[in-house]
């Protein structure tokens, strides 16, 4: 009797103990950017290659960390010869290639891309947990949520994010989290408006990203002077490009004159 | 003839300050000022400076084919404007926009003189023409790619198909003196091409050789085509069929087309910018259409009825 008690007993200790832990994997690739900038913030030490955008300072929020990694094209011989015990990718695009790393048994994590500052919080924990980083995941969500915390209440002013070739993102969009979380009001308009029709109807603010260094129609237009009467505050397309802790820094460069 | 044209155009001008992307009536002044008056008077002179070329080169290469467009002066014209725009040149020195365009539509031009002066048939200069347009677009697409900006190869659309959306009053400057030095020296052709008419042997006698008349015509067509490339990208159609259209009104004699081909250029650019303009605003369209494709619906047409005419 006591030793069935004993075996029950032990039985409930270890099954109320963490689940069999999966050992971490220790040889990580990322084949996305976004998914580039969660390894380097959760787990850089583990990080066997990256995708080649990780680099370039326009669009990765890690690019000095990232340079000093090896980068790799999602091709899945190049891929298959770091021998990763775990692929982060994307949701869409290199689906040949990681279909091709499936059927070689290597496990593949794929962000969701969120768009707003809960789905980051999700985001970043799923990550955090799946890269046996819990404590890192928890250390990023603390440190974006002060930043958030920390943005001045504004009056509820409309701002319009003007995007290249005059986008304007739509509800749903992490442009439009990111200026309600900077205490703005979304202008309530989006696609394609035209000049015109900004014009016409001026919101208080336009939020556009700095311009890159080489001219296009695209972001030549935003600095048409049809709209150089409206307001204008800019924001870091790497803050944007990807949806992670790092879009509050986005938030505060936008509630900041 | 010419006050009719005129005033077609005066109609199509004011119906150009009166419709845009803010709906149809009289906005904000600074939008008029900013956005619809560069827009409309830039229509007004590359479709000006288009229509005369098309009259001139026609005549100059005794040729009812020839057109900026067609025998690739437009395309390297916009190759020349792609390669100042994209690698910042125009950035930190604005003229060098209209100059890439022009030095580009020079060197299509000085191609096409080299063949006629080969190949003085028909058929075969506009072979050649064909063959630099090919060239001429495939090495946009090529500087496209190449270009730094990540949104430049998602542009070959503009500048294969043109269009005036969204030019600003520093377009218009930049592109509005070299068009309108163009067309000076391209209406002074006038007696030359007339010349040119009867003959080589007898325009030289007449002393209108045709050496002299063939550089005027690539000086104004450089200056004219090349700064409204630069500009407005690749519009085609305006000089292949405006002469076409204006010689069973006013005969065969070159010189007599060249003020009406310059007013009918116009009015049909102003009239197709009008519509790039006001099809968004009366169907669902997610942007506007391109120029040069309204321009070429609207031309192709009548180019197909032209030819089934003159078909024996």
């Amino acid at each position: 009797m006591n030793a069935v008690l004993a075996a029950l007993l032990l039985l409930a200790t270890s099954a109320s103990a963490a689940p069999p832990a999966m050992p971490a994997a220790a040889r990580i690739v990322s084949l996305n950017l976004c998914t580039d900038q969660y390894l380097m913030l959760l787990a850089p030490g583990r990080a066997v290659a990256l995708s080649p955008l990780a680099r370039d300072p326009a669009l990765s929020t890690v690019a000095p960390q990232a340079a000093r990694i090896a980068w790799v094209r999602p091709d899945a011989e190049a891929v298959l010869a770091l021998r990763p015990d775990l692929v982060l990718a994307g949701p869409f695009g290199a689906q040949t290639t990681l279909a091709v790393l499936a059927r070689h048994g290597v496990p593949i994590l794929r962000t969701a891309l969120p768009q707003d500052f809960p789905a980051i919080r999700a985001e970043t924990r799923r990550f955090a947990a799946a890269l046996g980083a819990i404590g890192e995941g928890e250390r990023l969500i603390a440190q974006m949520d002060i930043r958030l915390a920390g943005i001045p209440v504004h009056p509820r002013l409309e701002v319009l994010a003007l995007e290249p070739r005059g986008y304007v993102p739509g509800e749903g969009s992490l442009e439009q989290s990111v200026i309600r979380a900077a205490g703005f009001t979304p202008a309530p308009r989006s696609g394609r408006l035209g000049l015109e029709a900004i014009a016409a109807h001026p919101p208080a603010l336009i939020a556009a990203a700095v311009a890159p260094d080489y001219p296009s129609l695209a972001t030549d237009l935003l600095r048409h002077p049809a709209l150089a009467a409206i307001a204008r505050r800019m924001w870091r397309t790497a803050d944007l490009t990807c949806a992670g802790p790092w879009t509050a820094e986005a938030a505060a460069t936008l509630a900041t004159p | 003839m010419i006050r009719a044209m005129a005033g077609l155009i005066a109609l199509l001008f004011v119906l150009g300050l009166l419709t845009g992307g803010a709906g149809f009536g009289w906005p904000d002044p600074a939008i008029i000022l900013e956005l619809r008056l560069p827009r409309t008077l830039l229509a007004l002179l590359i479709g000006g400076g288009l229509g005369l070329s098309g009259a001139v080169l026609q005549g100059a290469l005794r040729n009812p084919l020839a057109d900026a467009g067609l025998l690739g002066i437009a395309g390297c014209a916009g190759l020349g404007a792609v390669v100042t725009f994209y690698w910042g040149i125009s950035e930190a020195f604005a003229p060098a926009l209209p100059l890439g365009g022009m030095i580009g539509a020079a060197i299509g031009c000085a191609a096409l003189v080299l063949a006629a002066g080969r190949a003085p048939s028909g058929p075969s200069l506009i072979l050649a023409g064909v063959a630099v347009s090919a060239i001429a677009a495939s090495l946009l697409a090529v500087a496209l790619t190449l270009a730094p900006n990540p949104y430049a190869l998602a542009e070959i659309t503009f500048w294969l198909m043109g269009g005036l959306d969204d030019r600003s009053l520093l377009h218009l400057a930049l592109a509005a003196p070299p068009i309108i030095a163009g067309a000076a020296v391209l209406l002074r052709t006038g007696p030359g091409l007339d010349a040119l008419a009867l003959g080589e042997e007898v325009a030289a006698s007449l002393g209108r050789p045709v050496g002299a008349t063939l550089r005027a015509t690539s000086l104004g067509v450089a200056l004219a085509v090349g700064a409204g490339a630069a500009v407005a990208g690749g519009i085609g159609f305006v000089g292949l069929i405006v002469p076409h259209l204006l010689r069973p009104l006013l005969g065969e004699r070159p010189a007599a087309l060249l003020p009406a081909a310059t007013l009918a250029g116009a009015a049909l650019l102003l009239a197709a910018d009008l519509a790039a303009r006001a099809l968004p605003l009366l169907l669902p369209l997610a942007e506007e259409p391109r120029l040069g494709v309204i321009t070429a619906l609207l031309g192709a047409p009548l180019l197909i009825r032209i030819a089934l005419r003159s078909a024996p």
